[in-house]
């Protein structure tokens, strides 16, 4: 027996209630639960209810829970725990973690050895090489600038794109260049207090962090572009 | 997997089988399918299923395709070219182990 759409939708908004806030974590879910629950009904003869509570508890999510809650001592129904579904969220958010750590990989091997890669690289050593000759002290705001881009991109995308929000994937992609952005803002930090001091200070160390981070930033950029493209896709799909 | 512990360290050898054989899946589809060719000896719980797909898509091993099924998105999963390879290897992986287990378990005798 095939569900209505009504039903459909009652499982949604019951997975948001549960904590399950990602929209691209929820699409998954939802198909299995409502696969679980339409079989049941059919072989077991049960109600909508009782087979998705039993579908709930399969996923790990227990029906019952004690405690005091609103001066009751024990919780019970699809409500009561969401656990099941918080470990099927961080499971899925490690895992991912994993895949855009090795996409980035293959692609910054691929762009390596790109002829159009290596000269817009050449081109970036050069616009650098020409700042600190005629800006020295401007050489490392710009580097900030320069690898700041892909928060620059995922910042608009949230904006102007729904498909972006309460998105697993778009977050860890979007993250995955702040570790390397950190290293430079820490590099900034450590600069100014070593050589506070000093008056001619060595800025030309801004321009080298920048020109050995790019490679990175740009995979991070093409890696963030490539998720977001399947998302969108993704997001209109569900929308239809 | 709720029947054995024995089967868990099969559970990515299972689902590359199965995806080997048919063109894709989606995750409870192979649920059913396990519970099917086992007779029901076997279940594959969903908090065991995802993760694994999960970690296979991450190592490259499987690739996605999103379908609009019913009112509903439905994930489908299928073995990339590495995956195919690593199907083998894991497959032969799990006939020796077999193999191993059996001469432990059930030692053939011999007259030499």
């Amino acid at each position: 027996m095939k569900l209505i759409k009504e039903e459909i939708e009652f499982i949604e908004h019951y997975l948001i209630k549960n904590g399950v806030k990602y929209w691209d974590v929820r699409i998954e879910l939802l198909d299995h639960i409502v696969s679980a629950v339409e079989d049941k009904i059919e072989q077991e003869g049960v109600s909508f209810n009782e087979a998705l509570l039993d579908v709930h508890q399969s996923f790990g999510n227990r029906t019952k829970t004690f405690g005091i809650y609103n001066d009751k001592l024990m919780k019970t129904g699809l409500y009561a725990d969401n656990n099941g579904f918080k470990k099927f969220t961080r499971k899925k958010q490690k895992e991912l973690g994993r895949k855009y750590r090795n996409l980035t990989l293959k692609e910054l091997k691929k762009m390596l050895v790109s002829p159009a890669f290596l000269l817009e690289y050449t081109s970036i050593i050069l616009l650098f090489v020409i700042v600190f000759q005629y800006w020295p002290k401007t050489t490392g705001f710009i580097g900030l600038v320069v690898l700041m881009l892909p928060y620059f991109f995922s910042a608009f995308h949230s904006l102007k794109d729904k498909s972006t929000r309460k998105s697993l994937n778009i977050m860890i992609v979007g993250n995955m260049g702040f570790l390397f952005f950190s290293l430079y803002n820490l590099g900034i930090q450590i600069f100014n207090s070593y050589y506070e001091a000093e008056i001619h200070k060595p800025f030309i160390i801004f321009a080298i962090m920048t020109c050995l981070l790019y490679p990175i930033m740009r995979t991070n950029i093409n890696v963030y572009f490539l998720a977001y493209k399947e998302h969108k896709n993704m997001y209109e799909l569900m929308l239809t | 997997m709720s029947n054995s512990k024995l089967y868990k360290g099969s559970l990515t050898t299972i689902i590359l089988k199965l995806l080997n054989e048919s063109d894709k899946m989606y995750g409870y589809e192979i649920t059913q399918k396990v519970k099917e060719l086992t007779k029901g000896e076997l279940k594959i719980t969903e908090g065991a299923l995802y993760p694994a797909l999960h970690k296979l898509e991450a190592e490259g091993l499987l690739e996605v395709e999103v379908k609009k099924v019913d009112n509903r998105l439905r994930k489908y999963y299928r073995l990339t070219e590495n995956g195919e390879k690593e199907t083998v290897n894991k497959l032969n992986e799990l006939a020796n182990y077999i193999s191993t287990m059996q001469n432990l378990v059930s030692p053939k005798l011999s007259l030499e």
